[in-house]
């Protein structure tokens, strides 16, 4: 019981360690629109294609954070949940 | 992470997401005959907005593909409306977003992702095709395959991680607080970060058609 115990301890705090690419995405995506912005300003007639190239820009970047979302997805749902639920059983 | 089925037609399981495709197509279908029924020169009312819809998925393949990607228009906008619906759809309360489900967005990333390599044959030809996976060198031969599989696998899994997400963050605010705060946060989740995939998904499905075919 322990064993299970510490195994979803583990797998837990991956799923956190794995979601700390969100943040960093966070600050990535921040700074491409930032420049956006400033690319807005100095050029408004190109507003249209600005935008187009930011948001392909940002999603293509988001893939990291995209990816590791995926993994604490699986995780929790393939790896936890039964697990937990056996530790109930057991309790 | 199957989906739960809720009634059989003679055997045949019908799901949550198969379920909600249906009643979106059903939408869809009704609103496209009743908006197409008397159409003017001079647009009026409802019919400005679809040819904004339209006008609008039309420049984006064009300005990305070129005169070529006319064919492409269809398969686009059909993209964009079933998944704006898709995403949209969430916020009435007992309705499931089918984006919420791996499935549908895997399949819809495996749709694009074949599209663009049947035009890439089409358009090149075999052989030059396979002569793209070996550029430039032999040896990067197994990173390029993974390269074009993990398009579909990032395509697929940013929708309906987003999607999932806001969800399941939806679903623990219920918990917690069930009056008012869950209303913001649905609008937030559910029409903005909806919209925003929506553009998202369509945009990433014309630059990967037109980065295969060029």
């Amino acid at each position: 019981m322990l064993e299970i115990a510490i195994i979803v301890a583990g797998v837990i705090i991956g799923c956190g360690i794995a979601l700390i690419s969100g943040g960093l995405v966070g600050i990535g995506e921040g700074y491409a629109a930032g420049k956006a912005v400033e690319a807005m300003a100095r050029q408004p007639e190109m507003e249209g294609s600005i935008r187009t190239t930011m948001l392909l820009g940002q999603a293509v970047s988001e893939s990291g954070a995209i990816y590791s979302l995926a993994v604490t997805l699986l995780l929790i749902f393939t790896v936890v949940l039964p697990l937990v639920d056996r530790l109930l059983e057991l309790l | 992470m199957e989906a739960e089925v809720l009634f059989y037609i003679y055997s045949f399981p019908v799901s949550k997401p198969l379920l909600f495709t249906w009643i979106i197509m059903a939408v869809v279908s009704l609103a496209s005959f009743l908006l197409t029924r008397n159409m003017q020169k001079v647009p009026r009312g409802a019919q400005h907005f679809v040819e904004l819809l339209v006008d609008g998925i039309e420049k984006l393949v064009l300005t990305n593909m070129g005169p070529e990607g006319k064919k492409f228009v269809p398969l686009i906008l059909m993209i964009a409306v079933y998944v704006g619906f898709s995403n949209l759809i969430g916020i009435i309360p007992g309705a499931y977003s089918p984006t919420e489900n791996l499935t549908t967005t895997f399949t819809l990333a495996l749709i694009v992702f074949l599209v663009g390599h049947y035009t890439a044959i089409r358009k090149k030809g075999f052989l030059p095709w396979i002569k793209g996976f070996v550029e430039p060198y032999f040896i990067l031969l197994p990173l390029n395959i993974a390269g074009e599989l993990s398009q579909i696998v990032s395509h697929s899994f940013r929708l309906y991680g987003n999607i999932f997400a806001g969800g399941v963050l939806l679903s623990i605010v219920y918990m917690i607080a069930p009056y008012v705060i869950p209303a913001v946060l649905l609008g937030w989740f559910g029409i903005f970060s909806g919209i925003i995939q929506t553009a998202v998904f369509t945009l990433l499905s014309v630059v990967y058609i037109s980065m295969k075919i060029n």
